[in-house]
């Protein structure tokens, strides 16, 4: 074992520890976090599995591939957490409205 | 000419926020026209109650915290239906409008000529004192207002609007910011009402150049463009 390999499924095992402490929230949620976990520690472990998987899919080396693919992830995450914030902004809004317009109802 | 009984139903909206300097004169000027004036304070750090205790007929409402200018005219809006107003007129507070052009505003609305009176600064020569960036900018906003509404307006940014009740049921402004102008542009595209330009001075004194908006905040708008027709 390397030490990045150490140094990453420590990672993993941490941010894992982590979530179940956070958030055990459904069965489902459980389930896919095993499994992206479970990945996780594969591909590192056997690095090899990614590079093969990148040669069919055309790209050169699986260190590439996992990079394109978290690109690509973590746009996602950043349009779901906008809109995410867009909502709470707009639900702020109403309430703030809400107790301006009845503060000034109270005072006539 | 408007009678007093019909002055009674016009409301105008005045989004407030840390102008304490001189919204006493901005209020002052309007008051002879007898207009219910509401003011939405949006969360200033000190808030104008005590400059403005004796002037009566004014409705003052107060954001918690601040939203912005969009967030402001909306909920200033949803208080006036809410009084029974016929015609609503928004307002800027640093002092840039005249209290006089109201009238020339609410003129196509109340011959039923347009449900939304929006002013426009470049329609005459001689109305304003704008430095040439910002020239530019509102040249620029024009065409980026015409991308994203296909109305092509004259005046891209103007906070001194009138309209009829009918519209103003019809806005609903989502952005809290300052895209509000474009969003006003966007609910009459939307809901097909009629609208007219009407020529209207905008003077800014040191005191607004300095507390308006840069050059810089409208990139700012157009992100929050781009981001509202993505998102909405």
């Amino acid at each position: 074992m390397t030490g990045i390999k150490i140094l990453l499924t420590t990672g993993v095992a941490f941010i894992a520890v982590y979530f179940f402490l956070r958030l055990r929230n459904s069965i489902f949620d459980i389930f896919i976090l095993l499994l992206l976990i479970a990945a996780a520690v594969v591909f590192i472990l056997f690095p090899d599995i990614t590079n093969s998987i990148a040669n069919k899919l055309g790209v050169g080396r699986g260190a590439d591939l996992v990079f394109y693919t978290s690109i690509l992830i973590f746009w996602f995450v950043i349009l779901k957490l906008y809109a995410r914030i867009r909502r709470l902004e707009q639900i702020i809004t109403q309430v703030v409205r809400k107790d301006a317009i009845d503060e000034a109802e109270k005072m006539n | 000419m408007l009678n007093q009984n019909n002055s009674d139903s016009i409301f105008v909206i005045i989004p407030f926020y840390n102008e304490n300097t001189v919204i006493r004169e901005v209020i002052e000027r309007l008051l002879p026209y007898n207009y219910k004036i509401i003011l939405v304070d949006d969360g200033s750090t000190k808030s104008p109650v005590d400059i403005l205790s004796d002037i009566n007929p004014l409705h003052y409402l107060r954001h918690k915290v601040n939203l912005g200018q969009g967030a402001s005219i909306q909920t200033g809006i949803d208080f006036a239906l809410q009084k029974g107003a016929k015609w609503l007129v928004t307002f800027d507070a640093d002092g840039q409008h005249l209290a006089s052009d109201i009238e020339s505003l609410l003129l196509p609305l109340q011959n039923n000529e347009a449900d939304i009176c929006i002013a426009s600064r470049f329609l005459e020569k001689g109305k304003h004192n704008a430095t040439k960036g910002r020239k530019i900018t509102l040249k620029v906003g024009r065409w980026v207002n015409y991308f994203f509404t296909g109305l092509f307006l004259s005046d891209a940014h103007n906070g001194l609007r009138a309209m009829n009740r009918l519209a103003a049921e019809k806005i609903n402004l989502k952005e809290n910011r300052m895209a509000h102008a474009t969003e006003f542009l966007l609910a009459i595209k939307k809901n097909k009402l009629r609208y007219k330009e009407v020529s209207a001075s905008v003077l800014y004194s040191d005191y607004s150049r300095e507390k308006g908006q840069s050059v810089f905040s409208s990139i700012r708008i157009f992100f929050d463009l781009v981001l509202h027709k993505l998102f909405e």
